[in-house]
């Protein structure tokens, strides 16, 4: 059993079953690792902010290298008028990069890698972003589907494109999150069974592809939290300033 | 190479359970979903609520400090540069002030020297010539003096002389006579 790659990703109990109105609230492994990812985000700020120092130790150039990273992210992308939302992009950006940070270690659990988590950041992503630009515009929000300078002949099939591509923004936001944590941790174990099953003799050169995708995967944990950031930033962006 | 890919298609052959496991994939079971998306929400939002209320104020209010430290130190270095700027201007004109100054007085006070000197040397010259003008009088007159005397001491050895030789005493006027004849004819010796 041990050498399922999948078994990693199962989801178990920890403690007594909590039941709130018949539904199954209970603290998991899941849970757990949520919280301890919440805790590392809050202990680096922690060690980040402790000294207000005008030349910076090493956790607070780094504490704010993170800030100056995220804030810059947002007004190259979405500019100034995205200030207010900056916290909440600052908090996700954090959470899954240190979620999947921890999903590195050995024995942990991905939180990213299951698909309700990431389907439901997503999915809050976009109802807020439905919600803003409906907010700010109006009724005007809907010209979103309609792009300006398209041949009237083209404009049908272009709307229903743009409805289905904008509907969309929640699947693939959430899918391209766990579909790439899934996949890299499940070639992970793969190779890693490889190696204990080829032994001394042949577990060498899976091995060396063992400690390679580790290294891909730490960069794959990274860059799948940045473009996770990135398309929020690109959508709150599309909400709040009208292009079309 | 092809021993070792038999190698390992032998230990899959053996090891199928490996490949067992897309049986099935624990995230498509809704069981805990409930669970996760419940523990998220919660995590996330005490995450969110003590990131935006808590740390990222602080963390602003530190960059914002350090910004503003940074610009006024660069403003106190600009303000202090031009101050040293303006200074050294001042003290590069005094400079070229007083070498000017220096310049003008080595004229001025060589001008004058000169002028000094050159009115010492004329009185100098002038004293010197009246002196040596003098002097040449005196040498003029002694010599002259001089030729006198001789003659009449010539005159009276000559006529002293003559009485011890030959016991006779010679006319004044004859001695007189030979003496200048002889004086007359090496004068030209010493005069």
């Amino acid at each position: 059993m041990a050498s399922n790659p999948m078994q990693q990703f199962s989801v178990h109990k920890i403690g007594p079953e909590i039941k709130i109105a018949g539904i199954d609230l209970s603290f998991t492994n899941a849970s757990l690792f949520m919280v301890i990812s919440a805790s590392f985000i809050l202990l680096f700020l922690f060690l980040g902010t402790r000294e207000k120092k005008i030349i910076p130790d090493k956790v607070q150039l780094i504490a704010e290298m993170f800030y100056t990273f995220v804030a810059k992210m947002i007004s190259d992308t979405a500019g100034s008028k995205a200030k207010p939302y900056f916290p909440f992009i600052f908090s996700l950006f954090m959470f899954v990069l240190f979620c999947n940070m921890v999903g590195m270690l050995p024995y942990s659990f991905t939180v990213t890698s299951h698909i309700i988590v990431t389907l439901i950041m997503a999915l809050f992503i976009f109802i807020a972003v439905t919600i803003i630009g409906f907010a700010k515009h109006g009724f005007k929000y809907l010209s979103i589907f309609v792009p300006s300078g398209v041949p009237a002949i083209l404009l049908p099939l272009i709307t229903v494109i743009e409805i289905i591509s904008y509907l969309s923004r929640p699947v693939s936001l959430s899918v391209r999150l766990f579909a790439n944590m899934m996949a890299g941790h499940t070639m992970l174990k793969v190779f890693g069974g490889f190696v204990i099953s080829l032994g001394l003799l042949g577990g060498w050169l899976p091995l060396s592809f063992s400690v390679a995708l580790t290294g891909l995967e730490i960069l794959v944990a990274f860059l799948q939290a940045y473009v996770f950031a990135i398309l929020t930033c690109i959508y709150l962006n599309d909400a709040l300033n009208l292009h079309h | 190479m092809r021993s070792y890919f038999s190698l390992v298609i032998a230990t899959l052959a053996i090891n199928t359970d490996l490949f067992a496991a897309e049986a099935g994939m624990p995230q498509l079971d809704p069981k805990y979903w409930a669970s996760q998306a419940f523990w998220l929400i919660l995590i996330f939002t005490i995450l969110y609520i003590s990131i935006a209320k808590f740390y990222l104020p602080k963390i602003k209010s530190n960059l914002d400090d350090r910004e503003k430290k940074i610009k006024d130190d660069v403003d106190d270095a600009n303000k202090f540069k031009e101050l040293s700027e303006t200074k050294f201007r001042e003290y590069e004109k005094m400079l070229a002030d007083a070498k000017k100054e220096v310049i003008k007085i080595q004229i001025d006070s060589k001008k004058i020297l000169d002028k000094d000197i050159q009115s010492k040397k004329e009185v100098m010259e002038k004293e010197i010539e009246n002196e040596i003008s003098k002097a040449q009088k005196e040498i003029d007159e002694l010599k002259r003096n001089s030729l006198n005397d001789i003659q009449n001491i010539s005159e009276n050895i000559a006529s002293s002389i003559i009485e011890n030789i030959s016991g006779d005493t010679l006319n004044e006027s004859s001695v007189k006579a030979a003496v200048e004849d002889v004086s007359k004819k090496n004068i030209g010796k010493y005069l």
